[in-house]
C-alpha cells in the first residue's frame, strides 16, 4: 500500500514534489490584529470562542487537553504556542480547525484516527500554519473581491440578457467561484508545507505526515467497499473540493519529509497511553455511525498494537448491529475474545448473550446474560435482560 | 420563465437580494401581563448578541470590530435611558464562568429555539400551527423558558430578564454604487440588512412576557441617537411603553406593526 | 429577451427567496381518533395537538404542541424489516440503520440511538433506562434517554416500542431537558397509552 501511495503521488503533477517545505517565518512576538477586516474577524472569532468554551460538546479533561497542548508547543515552539487555545470537541469526524484569533478545535474523530504523536503533530502544525499565514483573512478578502466582480457582472448582464451575454456571465461566475475553491486548496497546501517544516525540525518522525493520508485513503476504500460503491478516485479534484485530494497530499508530504528524520521516534506508546481513557467512547461514537467498512478498518488498525478487551467488544457491537446471520456468529466470537481478555467487561457478556440468542443458541446465552446482571445489578436495561432469561423474576 | 433568464435571475437574485428576509415586524405580549410605568422593576440584560459590519457589493457580511463595540456601548446606554423613562432600572448581567456559563448558554440556546418557534409557528403567516393560530385569535401568547432562569447569574437581584439580538450590515460604498447603477437599468438592489429581536422573560416563572421580531430596523447603531431610535423600535410595544411611543421618532420606512391580538 | 420580462423574472426571484411552505399543518383534536404515519396505528389525543406537515419518513409522522424545536412526538408505524426509521438522504452513500426481523426488544433503543447519530447528527446519546412494558397490548419496551445534538442542545427522550407481526411500532417524545420535557411528558405518555392497532 505504501508503494502504491507513493506511485500515485509521483503520477500527479510533479510541481508539488519539486517544492520545498516552507521556511518557517520568524517569530514576531504576540500578534494583535490590524486593519478593519482583521479586527472584525478576530472579534467575531472571540465571540464564537466564548460560546465554544461553554458548549456541552466540549471535552474538558485537563489531562487530554494539556497533552495535546504540550505536543503543539513541542512542535511549533513554546513562544508560538502561547497564541493558541486548544479545544477538544466530541464529534466523530476526522477534522481540526483554526480560527483567526488562535482558537484551535480538535475533533474526537481525529484523535481516534491518528496513531502516534508524529501524526497528531502534523495536524496541529498544519492548523497552526493556517493561523500563522492568516489564511482566513486572505480568503475573506479574496471572496469579497471575487463576489463583488460577480455582482457587477450580474447587473450588467441583466441590462442586456442575450443568450451570449448570459452564457459569458455563467462562465465568469463559475471561474470566480472555482477560483475561491482553488485558492482554498492552495491554502491547504501551504498549511501542509508549513506543518511538515515544523515536523522536520521537531523530535518526531516527519515521514508519519504522509501516513495520515494513506490511512484516510484506506479507510475510504473500506467504507465504499462495504457499501457496494465504486472505489473512490483519490486523484480527482472536485470543483468544490476544499482540500487537495488525499493522494496528492500523501505524495508531497512524503517527498518533503526530511530524510534524516526517519530514525526519530513516533511517540506511539505515549499517544496510546494518553488516548486510552477515551478510546472506548470515541470508538463507540464511530461504530454507531453505521459505516461498517470504515469502522472495521479503524478497529483493526487500532489492534495492530495488540487487541484489548475493549477493541474486541466494540468489534462485537459493530458486527452484531449489522446483524446478518454470519455477522452474529462472528460477533459471538469477538465478544468471547473480549471476556477472555477482561472478564469484567459487562457489555461484552451482554453482547455475547444477545448474539447467541439470535443464532439459535438460547440455552448457551443464559450464562453470559446472568453474568452481565451480576456485574451490573443496576444496569439501565436490567429489566429487559432479565426478561430474556427463563425463570428470572422481573 | 425562460431557462437562461431564470439562470440570470437566480444568480442575480442570490447576489442582489442577499438579505431580503421577510419584511415583517411583529410583537406579542403575554395575555394579562402589564408593566405600569414607574413600578420600579429591575431588568437584567443578558449578554446581548450584537453584530455590526458592512455589506460588501455582493452582499457578503464584513465584520467591523469598532462599529460593533460602539453599537454595544450605545445600545446599552439607550436601553438604560429608555427603561429609566419607563421607571425601570437596567442591570447588566454579570460574567458567568464554568458550569454557570454552560447553564446560561443552554438557556440562551433555549431562548433562541423558543423565539424561532414563535416566529415560525405563531407569527409567520402560512406556516402557523393550528393551535397557535387559535391562540392568536384569542390573544393568547403562552411560551416559557422554565423556572431554571431563576438560578442564572444575576437573576436573584432582578424581576425580569431581557434578551437582545441585533445584526446590522451597512451597505458599503460599492453596494450603494451597485444599487444606484442597477436602478438606472430598472433593477432593484437592496442595501443594508438590519435585523433584530428582543424578548422579556419573568425571572421567577421563566414565562416569556413579550417578544418582538423585526427584520428591517431603523436607526444607525453606530451613533448615539441612532441607537436610541433602534432601542425604541426593539422595544416597540414593550409592556407599558405608551410613554416611549410618545417620544419616539417616526420611523423612516413604514413597517406593518401587528400585535398578536390583531392578526387572525 | 424583452426587458420587462427580465424585470418580472427578477421580481419573481425575489419572491421565490421568501420560503413558502407546501402544506399547512393539521390539527389533531382532543378526543378524536386518528390514524397516523400512513398506517392502521390509531391515536386518541387527550388535548389538541398539531400534526406537522412534511415527511419524516415513509412510515413516520411527527406531532408537536409548540414546534419540533421544543417538543416533538414521533410515531413510527409498521416499519418493515430492512427499512430505516426515517427518510434516508442517500441510500447508498449514507445508509441509515435498518430494522431487522430478528431484532430483540432489548436492541430497539440501540436502533433509535444509531438512527439519531447517523440521520440527525446527534453527538451524544445516553440510555437512562429500559424496562419491559406493554405497548399496543403486547410485550414491548419502555425506555428513556438523553441526547445532545450537533449544536450542543440537550434533550430528554422517552419511547415505547413493540414488534407486531414482524413489524416495528414505536412512539418517541423528545424535548429540551430545560423545562419542556418535564412540562409535557404526561401529555406525551397519554398519546402513547392511547395507541391501538
Amino acid at each position: 500500500m505504501r508503494a502504491l501511495g507513493a506511485g500515485i503521488g509521483l503520477l500527479l503533477a510533479s510541481p508539488a514534489a519539486a517544492q520545498q517545505a516552507a521556511l518557517l517565518p520568524p517569530y514576531a512576538g504576540v500578534y494583535q490584529p490590524k486593519g478593519v477586516d482583521e479586527i472584525g474577524l478576530w472579534q467575531e472569532a472571540d465571540e464564537e470562542e466564548r460560546q465554544l468554551a461553554a458548549s456541552n460538546l466540549l471535552i474538558r479533561d485537563e489531562r487530554l487537553t494539556g497533552y495535546v497542548r504540550s505536543l503543539l508547543c513541542d512542535t511549533v515552539g513554546a513562544d508560538r504556542c502561547g497564541a493558541v487555545r486548544i479545544y477538544v470537541i466530541r464529534a466523530p469526524m476526522f477534522n481540526a480547525s483554526m480560527m483567526p484569533n488562535g482558537t484551535m478545535r480538535v475533533y474526537s474523530g481525529l484523535l481516534l484516527r491518528v496513531r502516534n504523536e508524529a501524526e497528531l503533530a502534523t495536524v496541529l502544525g498544519h492548523e497552526f500554519g493556517h493561523y500563522e499565514s492568516r489564511h482566513t483573512l486572505t480568503a475573506f478578502k479574496e471572496q469579497r473581491s471575487g463576489t463583488d466582480a460577480v455582482a457587477w457582472m450580474a447587473v450588467l448582464t441583466s441590462f442586456a440578457a442575450t443568450y451570449q451575454n448570459v452564457r459569458s456571465f455563467q462562465n465568469f461566475q463559475l471561474a470566480v467561484y472555482g477560483g475561491f475553491y482553488r485558492h482554498g486548496r492552495d491554502q491547504e497546501r501551504e498549511a501542509d508545507r508549513l506543518g511538515i517544516a515544523y515536523l522536520n525540525r521537531s523530535r518526531l518522525r516527519p515521514q508519519e505526515a504522509s501516513a495520515i493520508w494513506q490511512h484516510m485513503m484506506e479507510e475510504a476504500e473500506a467504507s465504499a467497499s462495504a457499501k457496494g460503491l465504486k472505489k473512490p478516485n483519490f486523484r480527482l479534484i472536485a470543483f468544490a473540493a476544499s482540500h487537495p485530494p488525499y493522494a496528492e497530499r500523501a505524495g508531497y508530504l512524503a517527498a518533503l519529509a526530511a530524510p534524516d528524520g526517519a530514525d526519530r521516534e513516533d511517540g506511539a506508546d505515549r499517544y496510546r497511553a494518553a488516548l486510552a481513557p477515551f478510546l472506548g467512547q470515541f470508538l463507540d461514537d464511530q461504530i454507531k455511525l453505521n459505516d461498517f467498512g470504515a469502522s472495521d478498518y479503524l478497529i483493526q488498525n487500532l489492534a495492530t498494537m495488540g487487541w484489548t478487551g475493549t477493541l474486541w467488544l466494540k468489534r462485537g457491537d459493530l458486527y452484531r448491529t449489522r446483524g446478518n446471520p454470519r455477522d452474529l456468529i462472528a460477533a459471538a466470537e469477538f465478544y468471547a475474545n473480549a471476556v477472555k481478555l477482561d472478564p469484567t467487561l459487562a457489555e461484552a457478556h451482554r453482547g455475547l448473550g444477545l448474539s447467541l440468542m439470535k443464532t439459535g443458541r438460547a440455552s448457551e446465552a443464559v450464562v453470559p446474560l446472568q453474568t452481565y446482571l451480576t456485574l451490573r445489578p443496576d444496569a439501565t436495561d436490567a429489566g429487559m435482560i432479565k426478561m430474556m432469561i427463563p425463570g428470572e423474576s422481573k | 420563465m425562460n431557462g437562461f433568464t431564470k439562470a440570470v435571475a437566480i444568480a442575480a437574485g442570490l447576489v442582489l437580494f442577499a438579505g431580503a428576509a421577510q419584511a415583517q415586524e411583529r410583537s406579542a405580549t403575554k395575555q394579562g401581563f402589564e408593566l405600569p410605568a414607574n413600578s420600579g422593576k429591575k431588568i437584567l440584560v443578558f449578554r446581548p448578541s450584537i453584530s455590526v459590519g458592512a455589506q460588501s457589493t455582493a452582499g457578503m457580511f464584513e465584520p467591523n470590530g469598532e462599529w460593533t463595540e460602539q453599537a454595544k456601548a450605545n445600545l446599552q446606554a439607550a436601553l438604560a435611558k429608555a427603561q429609566a423613562s419607563l421607571g425601570n432600572t437596567v442591570i447588566v448581567a454579570p460574567e458567568a464562568y464554568g458550569e454557570d456559563a454552560q447553564t446560561l448558554q443552554e438557556h440562551m440556546q433555549l431562548f433562541a429555539a423558543v423565539s424561532d418557534a414563535v416566529i415560525q409557528y405563531q407569527f409567520f403567516v402560512g406556516n402557523r400551527l393550528p393551535t397557535k393560530k387559535r391562540d392568536n385569535k384569542n390573544a393568547v401568547f403562552d411560551w416559557s423558558l422554565g423556572k431554571g432562569v431563576a438560578d442564572l447569574p444575576g437573576a436573584k437581584d432582578a424581576d425580569y430578564g431581557l434578551f437582545l439580538f441585533t445584526q446590522d450590515a451597512y451597505g458599503s460604498t460599492g453596494r450603494k454604487m451597485l444599487q444606484l447603477f442597477a436602478a438606472f437599468g430598472g433593477v432593484s438592489v437592496r442595501s443594508g440588512v438590519h435585523k433584530g429581536y428582543a424578548g422579556l422573560v419573568d425571572l421567577r416563572t421563566g414565562d416569556l412576557l413579550w417578544l418582538n421580531a423585526d427584520a428591517e430596523m431603523g436607526g444607525d447603531v453606530r451613533e448615539a441617537d441612532g441607537s436610541e431610535k433602534r432601542v425604541h423600535q426593539l422595544l416597540e410595544d414593550f409592556p407599558g411603553s405608551t410613554a416611549l411611543k410618545a417620544q419616539a421618532v417616526a420611523p423612516a420606512t413604514a413597517t406593518a406593526t401587528a400585535t398578536a391580538a390583531g392578526k387572525p | 429577451m424583452k426587458f420587462n420580462t427580465l424585470r418580472v423574472a427578477l421580481a419573481l426571484a425575489a419572491v421565490a427567496t421568501l420560503s413558502v411552505p407546501a402544506d399547512a399543518h393539521k390539527l389533531a383534536e382532543k378526543g378524536k381518533v386518528v390514524t397516523v404515519a400512513d398506517s392502521k396505528l390509531s391515536i386518541t389525543p387527550t388535548r389538541d395537538w398539531n400534526r406537522l406537515s412534511g415527511k419524516v419518513g415513509k412510515h413516520a409522522e411527527a406531532w408537536t404542541l409548540d414546534g419540533e424545536q421544543l417538543d416533538e412526538v414521533t410515531f413510527y408505524a409498521a416499519i418493515e424489516p430492512g427499512e430505516a426509521l426515517i427518510r434516508e438522504r442517500s441510500k447508498k452513500k449514507e445508509p441509515l440503520p435498518k430494522f431487522r426481523k430478528d431484532m430483540l426488544l432489548a436492541e430497539l433503543p440501540e436502533l433509535l440511538e444509531r438512527t439519531y447519530r447517523t440521520g440527525k447528527d446527534a453527538r451524544d446519546f445516553q440510555l437512562s433506562g429500559a424496562t419491559p412494558g406493554k405497548f399496543l397490548g403486547r410485550d414491548g419496551v419502555s425506555f428513556t434517554y438523553v441526547v445532545t445534538d450537533a449544536d450542543g442542545l440537550t434533550r430528554k427522550g422517552e419511547a415505547r416500542a413493540a414488534i407486531v407481526d414482524g413489524r416495528l411500532y414505536m412512539v418517541t417524545f423528545d424535548a429540551p431537558r430545560l423545562h419542556y420535557f418535564d412540562l409535557l411528558a404526561e401529555d406525551a405518555r397519554a398519546l402513547m397509552a392511547s395507541a391501538t392497532l
